[in-house]
């Protein structure tokens, strides 16, 4: 160290220093790439840590969610009823039935589903329909085959039910009298041997499947024309299908829910249940512009016609400006089919225990529908009541829309009618046309409010007086001289063929011709006229220019108007005083209108239509309009006719429509 | 070679995770957005989780409603307590961004809304889209109050209350119904045998403990925490409303009974006299109404409506109460105005106060003013001819809402005290001949009026 040479050794040092800084240089770029290598896989180990805690996090989130609703669907099961199990869960269904003279039965696992040994009733052919899947009874029918036209019913009916339902038959006491060629052939279809060959007081039961097999069937021949067949009781199994073949494949909506829920449970309504573009339950008619009516409750009142009621709502959902939230219908009585009906239409129902019978028991259910559903809509200054056999007009709505305003400023108004007693096919021309009349004809009518809680509600009639809410309705007591308005051409057809007081004589003879207005949207005319001076006007005016008929002629005749179009006619009838209907009642008859008592009239005055003619009868000398009269005219009498003749075989006179 | 090889992997691996991470941060903020909103993710910060949580299921149910169209307004009180303080402010801004959470992240466990029947369909899609969101739902349905008064209705049963759970909060709707009289009604909420009883603690709820009376809310669309809802026009005054909301409904059940032993009186006069005693009591009620006086049915009316659910029609007049300290000297003249004279005055407003009011076809209307003493409560009698006072006791009572002909009025909550003090334990047997002075149950002498003084406290039009 003492002598440094620098030169020889500069080299190596140097080479060495270059070395050790290269090496060093080195071992410090290995200690960096060591460096960034732990930092990598630090970093890679954070990452994947960070990956798995945020992926963790995500899912337990997402399951959180999951579970959620999981429980959530627990908790609505909760509130369901425990599900309806099909009959036992059994593939296999016994059946007997037995047909008799004076008594049927069907049984169905040992569960008596119909039985029916009364007298004098049920006579023809019962039916009973059964779903393929789980043995339910879907519906229940009686045709009485003996008479006429029933057989037609049972093929319409035997049309509608869908294919796979089980269908049972069986003979009360005479089913073969009226079964025309027709539905022996639609029995021979459905797999019966015997249906073609079944004649006079046979005893006959059969079971098989729509569109499929035969389960059963047996016949009893009768002997001779006097005698029935002996009874005869058929035992059979019938195999049940899985739910899943026996409903049908519609798309998951809310409407279809409500559709499946109904089809599994009742038949005979045909195309609504068809799995194949099945008729529509939501109808969604036009609005109308400027509503009046659209915030009036209205009441449907029902008995026990779930057909009727079916046909009655889908053309109330189908008239323009219907607001199926203020629909309510009224059962009378725990039916269940007509709440499923109501239950279809996604509308809600209210049932009604039964008090009283009869007449009172119908007045009965009136009267708490009514207050019902001035409870429920407290708001309300009107209500639109309804039956359930009615088919309601396309612009009802708006029938009622363009002329409500006059019941509520007009206090001689008492009610709104959708219906005119004397609108017939030949009777009645004018859509636009409204009356004043002095009779409630009901039928679809609007009440107002005050009318029923200040006047009507608190002494309507009691249970125990067997009347007619709508007689009592109609007595001068009530009434008090207050007039309806009601159009020329009704906007509600009754259909009602069987009811309280209805049957298909009847039906055929007074409301089978009624006429009914299919065009939407009429403007009413001259609303403002109706009112009460305004009428009076009106029909001043009205007289001024009709034309007096010849009084020679005979009003029945044909040739008493003459052959013109448009134009105004009087003719005169005597009458005494007021309540002297004797000749406008045989010229009711003889026009083929409503004669069984006394509708339409304002003052001795009918208005009406003849040969496309307005046609004015005033009575006289009992009417204020008499003065029309020019003295040459002696007014028509008409005597009625003698006794026999007016007995016809009509129901009580207060028949009227309601059911 | 190998050690190039193990960098370049190294870096790529980086790489690769640091992508990674990136889009996994971008997934999860993403996530986050979807499930609770972005609007206070700037916030965030400055709240707790459990504020913010509570402004996000508010959002949520009220995206909810407005997606199915279903008008709800905000009912809760702690909320409208604290927006009625700012009640100016939020008017005058509608729109205005706020800084921060300041309603709806208070701390609580329910965020309460209204919801009117008549303005929604029941539908079912509401509570799908609700599960679908993540909402659990508790639905309480019961009878119809509407139809219970009538006999022999049985109607579907009406939903009364939903409750929709997410996370730990929790939206109450109350269902209110219209009722006859002009007013709004809400149940009770009672839970059914199977439903799930720890669902929510239903003991902190604010409404359904009894059913409640409101009138109909005028409502206002504000903007608070960035939400929009509805709120009563009027917080302040709808809390008021709120505190004494109680309802009770008319016994029909027993009425019906009652009606049973006794039945009702069908005839004409009856009917009449109910007819009358309706449109009088009517009358009063628009009258007091229109002053802001308080008043309830006492004595007959109050019994009518307690044992029959209707006036009595051999009761002959309508009696209210009020309490001396709602008195107004406008009283009188304001039912003058009305068209029912003043037909007498007996007392003073220190003691004693009766007014009497000839109502239409000689129904009266009886007004009593009630006295207020630490254990019980009073109202005075006095005899025309000789002076003498009476004075007839109660227990103490607060007061109710009912409906009784069409019309909300007030009855004491305790009626059967009420009713049974007055008129004994035999009351549910019809009397109808009364003497006021001596028929009472609770019925004391209470001296003489001075005969100075008679000028004054016997007056009769």
């Amino acid at each position: 160290m003492d002598e440094w040479k620098p030169n020889p050794t500069v080299k190596p040092h140097k080479k060495r220093s270059w070395y050790l800084a290269w090496k060093y240089k080195l071992m410090n770029q290995r200690a960096l790439r060591k460096l960034c290598q732990t930092g990598a896989v630090l970093f890679l180990l954070v990452t994947v840590i960070v990956n798995i805690k945020l992926i963790l996090d995500t899912r337990r989130a997402a399951y959180e969610e999951e579970e959620e609703s999981a429980q959530d669907y627990d908790d609505e099961m909760l509130n369901v009823e425990a599900p309806r199990h099909p009959v036992n869960n059994k593939k296999v269904l016994d059946v007997e039935v037995y047909s008799s003279r004076s008594k049927v039965y069907v049984a169905v696992d040992g569960t008596t589903v119909l039985e029916d040994e009364a007298r004098e009733q049920g006579r023809g052919i019962h039916v009973i329909v059964l779903n393929q899947a789980t043995g339910h009874v879907m519906a229940k029918r009686v045709f009485d085959t003996y008479s006429p036209h029933e057989d037609e019913a049972m093929v319409l009916f035997l049309n509608m039910v869908a294919r796979g339902r089980i269908l049972i038959f069986t003979i009360k006491d005479e089913g073969s009298f009226h079964l025309k060629e027709t539905a022996k052939n639609v029995l021979k279809s459905l797999g019966s041997q015997v249906a073609p060959f079944l004649s006079w007081r046979d005893m006959w039961t059969f079971v098989g499947k729509k569109g499929g097999e035969v389960y059963g069937e047996k016949h009893a021949k009768s002997p001779a024309l006097s005698t029935w067949g002996d009874p005869v009781l058929l035992k059979t199994e019938v195999h049940l299908t899985s739910v899943e073949d026996a409903e049908c494949h519609w798309p998951d909506t809310e409407l279809n829910r409500r559709r499946r829920r109904f089809c599994s449970k009742v038949e005979g309504y045909g195309s609504v249940c068809s799995c194949k573009d099945p008729t529509p339950i939501e109808f969604n008619p036009d609005p109308l512009k400027d509503n009046k009516v659209f915030d009036v409750p209205v009441a449907v009142i029902a008995g026990n016609r779930p057909n009727y009621l079916y046909r009655m709502l889908r053309s109330l959902l189908s008239a323009q400006g219907v607001n199926p939230q203020m629909i309510t219908v009224f059962i009378d009585g725990y039916y269940e089919e007509p709440m499923d009906v109501v239950e279809l239409f996604g509308l809600s129902g209210i049932q009604h225990t039964p008090i009283s019978i009869k007449n009172a028991r119908v007045s009965q259910h009136y009267k708490a529908s009514l207050t019902a559903t001035f409870n429920l809509f407290p708001d309300a200054k009107f209500a639109v009541v309804l039956e359930e056999d009615l088919d309601i007009s396309v612009d009802f709505f708006s029938f009622l829309s363009q002329s409500i305003h006059l019941l509520e400023e007009d206090e001689s108004l008492y009610c709104i009618s959708a219906w005119n007693d004397q609108g017939y096919e030949h009777t009645a021309e004018d859509p636009s046309l409204l009356y004043r009349v002095e009779t409630m004809p009901g039928l679809g009518w609007v009440l107002r409010k005050s009318l029923y809680k200040d006047e009507l509600e608190p002494k309507w009639p009691t249970p125990e007086k067997l009347w007619d809410w709508d007689m009592w309705m109609r007595m001068p007591e009530q009434r008090k001289g207050r007039e309806c308005i009601i159009p020329d051409i009704s906007r509600s057809y009754h259909f009602g063929i069987v009811g309280l007081n209805m049957n298909g004589y009847f039906h055929e003879a007074y409301f089978k011709k009624h006429k009914f207005n299919t065009v939407p949207n009429v403007q009413l005319k001259n609303v403002e006229s109706l009112r009460k001076d305004n009428y009076e006007t009106e029909i001043h005016r009205l007289l001024g220019e009709a034309e007096v008929l010849d009084h020679s002629k005979n009003p029945c005749e044909d040739s008493f108007v003459p052959d013109t179009e448009g134009k105004v006619y009087v003719m005169f009838i005597r009458m005494e005083q007021e309540a002297d209907f004797t000749t406008w009642t045989q010229l009711a008859k003889c026009f083929h209108i409503w004669d069984l008592d006394v509708r339409g009239n304002h003052k001795g005055l009918w208005r009406l239509f003849r040969k496309k003619n307005h046609f004015l009868v005033v009575g006289v000398p009992a009417s204020p309009y008499s003065y029309k009269k020019p003295s040459s005219v002696t007014p028509i009498y008409m005597e009625p006719p003698a006794k026999e003749e007016g007995a016809v075989a009509v129901p009580a006179v207060a028949a009227a429509e309601q059911t | 070679m190998q050690k190039i090889n193990r960098n370049v992997v190294l870096a790529l691996l980086s790489l690769t995770s640091l992508i990674f991470l990136l889009f996994q941060l971008c997934y999860y903020k993403f996530y986050l957005s979807q499930k609770n909103g972005t609007a206070f993710s700037k916030v965030r910060g400055s709240q707790s989780d459990q504020d913010s949580t509570r402004w996000h299921v508010v959002r949520k149910f009220l995206g909810l409603t407005s997606g199915h169209n279903i008008p709800v307004y905000l009912i809760d009180p702690l909320i409208l307590g604290l927006v009625d303080k700012d009640i100016e402010q939020i008017k005058n801004s509608p729109d205005g961004p706020n800084p921060e959470c300041k309603y709806f992240c208070t701390p609580r466990d329910f965020t309460t809304f209204a919801l009117l029947d008549k303005t929604w369909k029941h539908e079912v899609g509401l509570f799908r889209t609700a599960e679908k969101m993540g909402f659990q739902w508790l639905k309480i349905i019961n009878k119809d109050p509407r139809l219970d008064g009538m006999d022999d209705l049985s109607g579907m049963e009406i939903p009364l209350h939903y409750i929709f759970k997410l996370a730990s909060h929790a939206i109450h709707l109350v269902v209110f119904y219209e009722r006859s009289g002009n007013f709004l009604w809400h149940g009770p909420l009672r839970l059914k045998q199977h439903m799930d009883r720890k669902f929510v603690p239903f003991r902190k709820l604010h409404f359904g403990r009894y059913p409640g009376a409101y009138e109909k809310p005028e409502l206002l669309l504000v903007s608070i925490d960035d939400l929009k809802v509805q709120i009563p026009k009027n917080p302040s005054s709808f809390l008021e409303e709120m505190s004494h909301s109680r309802f009770l409904e008319c016994r029909y059940r027993e009425a019906r009974a009652f009606f049973q032993l006794y039945p009702d009186d069908a005839s004409l006069d009856a009917m009449e006299f109910r007819k009358k005693a309706k449109s009088l009591l009517h009358l009063a009620a628009l009258t007091l109404n229109n002053l802001g006086v308080k008043f309830w049915l006492s004595s007959g009316t109050c019994l009518g409506w307690y044992r029959q659910c209707n006036v009595i029609p051999h009761s002959k007049d309508v009696d209210l109460g009020i309490f001396i300290r709602d008195y107004k000297a406008d009283i009188i003249p304001a039912f003058q105005n009305a068209g029912l004279p003043l037909k007498h005055k007996f007392g003073k407003v220190e003691d004693s106060l009766e007014l009497s009011f000839q109502g239409e076809g000689d129904v009266k209307l009886d007004i009593f003013f009630f006295y207020d003493e630490d254990d019980h409560i009073w109202n005075g009698g006095t005899q025309v001819k000789s002076g003498k006072k009476f004075k007839y006791l109660f227990p103490k009572f607060t007061l109710c809402w009912t409906e009784f002909v069409e019309l909300k009025v007030h009855v004491p909550c305790e009626t059967l005290q009420y009713v049974e003090a007055n008129y004994g334990p035999e009351w549910k047997v019809p009397v109808k001949t009364w003497d006021w002075k001596s028929s009472p149950f609770n019925v004391q002498d209470n001296g003489v009026w001075p005969i100075d003084e008679w000028d004054n406290v016997i007056q009769i039009y």
